[in-house]
């Protein structure tokens, strides 16, 4: 894995905090995303992740705090609980989606992720897992440099993963900054260049597993380890 | 809003539309509904022209609109009401819950385009919709039955125009509400309440009247007797782009709270001064026997008065004689003279028996003469008002519609609108639904 620190930022997230029914869900999370790397949003389940993603995208209000982008319309969200449309083929929907960026289906995410014998299957008869990467092949087909991506490996088996894993670097590789959430920490581990620990909607860490280790005074320690230390 | 974009976002909701069960199943009911509702009419029409028994009505009395085009039209106004704002809410409330519309908003399509083509998808659905009406206007061609063009034209583009606000409506309430259940609760409420304002304004005047106008009953009203109200038209137009633009509005997740507000409010500020400045009582009269017209000798009379006419009606609002004067005399006094006033100062008392001298009275000014009348007959109403004027009234003959008696029996349009058109839609659905996999062998 290359660590590639040194990328430029393209994403700033300065203090976003957000409230709901008067409680703070997120409360001023910081965090720097910079071109070619995939960084992992890492946090127990109610930590806050789906909705700093939500508010990084706009799609929800914050209470404060900014997020500056190089380009503010270069970044697509990809929702957990996202369903192509139902009713029609998964070659259609990829399609469908593809003109509307004046592009053609992302052949190549098609082929890693093995959808080839689904695209004729209607996208509403499609498992959890299958599902899944038909959304992240319609992700990936997107124009845009910044991709929030919330549980991208949720309903896969280990060969899909680690073909999606592989995906995702190349895609970083080639000058994307992906951000994924992911609540299985060795996938995290194995995928991910730099971490944000999110425990209660609070930042308790930014970094590479090795600043992290160090932070938790453990050279050694999983990151499962770390994030116990730390929160 | 770019030409692919749209072309590639409609493409996508007729999809929608056309392969949901909800639209198959509006369209199989349709068939049989016109069917009854035609084939009714049409016996009806023959035995008032003198088939079977009974002895024939007058024939100029006997006209297709009211006889056949308004009863066969009858059907799509159950529909519209009760089962059009569902497949429209659907449209939008699917993309919500699926998650979807947080992938549309971020692509290059707009709101606003990817509502337009929703609408769009669905004036598709309205020319499927109209084919079993097309098919009875067909049957009554074909049996002899006469058809006036511009007053089937005027029909078809009420029921048009009230399809076209139902549709935006239930796109507003899809887009403001969370659950489909309570979209539909909304819309439904609203039809409701324009029925109740309906009621309730009848043979009233005031604002009250004036807005009750524009409820989409009362408006297809007047397209059912051949009239063409230009503002009704604009009206629609004016609706169904306001509650768009709250859609879009309410549709844009990424909006803040204050520019969602500040859309909405604009929309209902430039819809509110249509309403207020921008409304015009110019109409044309496509009925064939000119029932919203009066003679032409009497129209060209009563349009070169240039003094204030007032007309005050003392009758109550459920008064069957206010009910009579309003749609024959007063509809068609408003088309006529410029500057008309009509007051109902006893519109909301039941005043029949309070002893009121004044009742049943109706008093008409031109410039500084009155006079009162107590008849509500037109001829009788255009003397009085033509004399105060200082007119001699016109010589006026019987009217000149023929009227179009026919003893019909449109054979075979029982087995098109009961048998086939079911079994064709049931048929369009099932291999619609077909896997993929077995389509493509």
């Amino acid at each position: 894995m290359t660590l590639v620190n040194g990328g430029a930022p393209i994403l700033r997230m300065e203090s976003i905090s957000v409230q709901r029914g008067g409680r703070a869900i997120l409360d001023g999370v910081s965090f720097v995303a910079r071109r070619g790397e995939v960084a992992g949003v890492i946090g127990p389940n109610g930590a806050g992740k789906t909705t700093l993603f939500e508010a990084v995208a706009g799609f929800i209000p914050t209470a404060g705090g900014s997020v500056i982008a190089e380009d503010p319309s270069g970044l697509f969200y990809l929702p957990e609980a996202v369903r192509l449309w139902p009713d029609r083929r998964v070659g259609w929907c990829l399609e469908f989606f593809a003109r509307l960026f004046e592009r053609e289906p992302d052949r190549e995410a098609i082929e890693a992720l093995e959808l080839r014998r689904l695209l004729a299957q209607r996208a509403g008869s499609l498992s959890k897992g299958e599902a899944r990467r038909a959304a992240l092949a319609l992700a990936l087909g997107t124009p845009q440099p910044i991709l929030l991506l919330d549980e991208p490996f949720d309903g896969l088996d280990f060969r899909q993963t680690r073909s999606a894993m592989a995906l995702l670097r190349s895609r970083a590789a080639a000058g994307r900054a992906l951000i994924v959430s992911i609540h299985q920490l060795a996938d995290a581990v194995r995928v991910c260049d730099r971490f944000l620990l999110l425990d209660h909607g609070r930042a308790i860490a930014e970094g590479t597993l090795g600043d992290l280790q160090a932070l938790a005074g453990n050279t050694g320690a999983t990151l499962e380890e770390v994030f116990l230390a730390l929160e | 809003m770019r030409w692919s974009e749209l072309r590639a976002l409609a493409s996508k909701d007729c999809r929608e539309l056309f392969g949901s069960t909800a639209f198959a199943l509006l369209v199989l009911v349709i068939g049989p509904l016109v069917g009854m509702s035609f084939i009714s009419a049409v016996h009806a029409y023959s035995e008032a022209s003198g088939g079977g028994l009974g002895q024939a009505a007058l024939a100029s009395a006997l006209s297709p609109l009211d006889g056949i085009l308004v009863p066969a039209f009858g059907a799509y106004d159950l529909l519209i009401t009760f089962l059009v704002p569902f497949i429209a809410i659907r449209l939008v409330a699917a993309e919500k819950s699926s998650g979807a519309i947080a992938l549309l908003l971020q692509s290059p399509a707009s709101p606003g385009s990817q509502l337009a083509s929703k609408l769009v998808a669905l004036l598709a659905g309205w020319s499927i919709v109209l084919i079993p009406a097309v098919a009875a206007l067909s049957f009554w061609r074909a049996s002899g039955g006469h058809l006036s063009a511009p007053e089937t034209s005027a029909l078809l583009l009420g029921h048009t125009l009230r399809y076209l606000v139902t549709c935006s409506l239930a796109i507003a309430a899809a887009s403001i509400f969370d659950g489909a259940a309570s979209a539909a609760i909304a819309v439904l409420a609203i039809t409701i309440g324009s029925w109740a304002l309906d009621f309730f304004a009848a043979g009233r005047g005031g604002w009250v009247a004036t807005v009750a106008r524009y409820t989409p009953s009362a408006m297809l009203r007047q397209f059912e007797r051949g009239l063409l109200e230009y503002d009704a038209v604009i009206a629609s137009f004016v609706a169904t782009i306001a509650l768009l633009v709250i859609a879009a509005a309410f549709l844009d997740l990424r909006v803040s709270r204050r520019r969602r507000v500040i859309r909405v409010v604009a929309a209902l500020v430039v819809a509110a001064a249509f309403f207020a400045f921008g409304r015009t009582s110019r109409s044309a009269d496509l009925s064939e026997d000119r029932r919203n017209s009066f003679s032409l000798a009497d129209e060209q009379l009563l349009r070169s008065i240039d003094r204030p006419v007032m007309i005050r009606i003392h009758l109550a609002a459920e008064d069957p004689r206010a009910n009579d004067y309003e749609r024959n005399v007063m509809t068609k006094l408003r088309r006529t003279i410029p500057r008309l006033h009509a007051e109902y100062p006893y519109a909301g008392r039941t005043a029949l028996f309070d002893g009121d001298d004044r009742y049943g009275t109706i008093l008409y000014r031109v410039g500084a003469k009155e006079v009162v009348s107590r008849s509500t007959t037109e001829e009788i109403v255009l003397d009085e008002l033509e004399t105060l004027a200082g007119l001699t009234p016109p010589q006026r003959g019987e009217p000149e519609y023929p009227g179009y008696p026919l003893n019909a029996s449109p054979r075979g349009a029982a087995t098109l609108f009961y048998g086939v058109w079911p079994l064709l839609v049931l048929a369009s659905f099932v291999i619609s639904r077909r896997p993929y996999s077995r389509r493509t062998g």
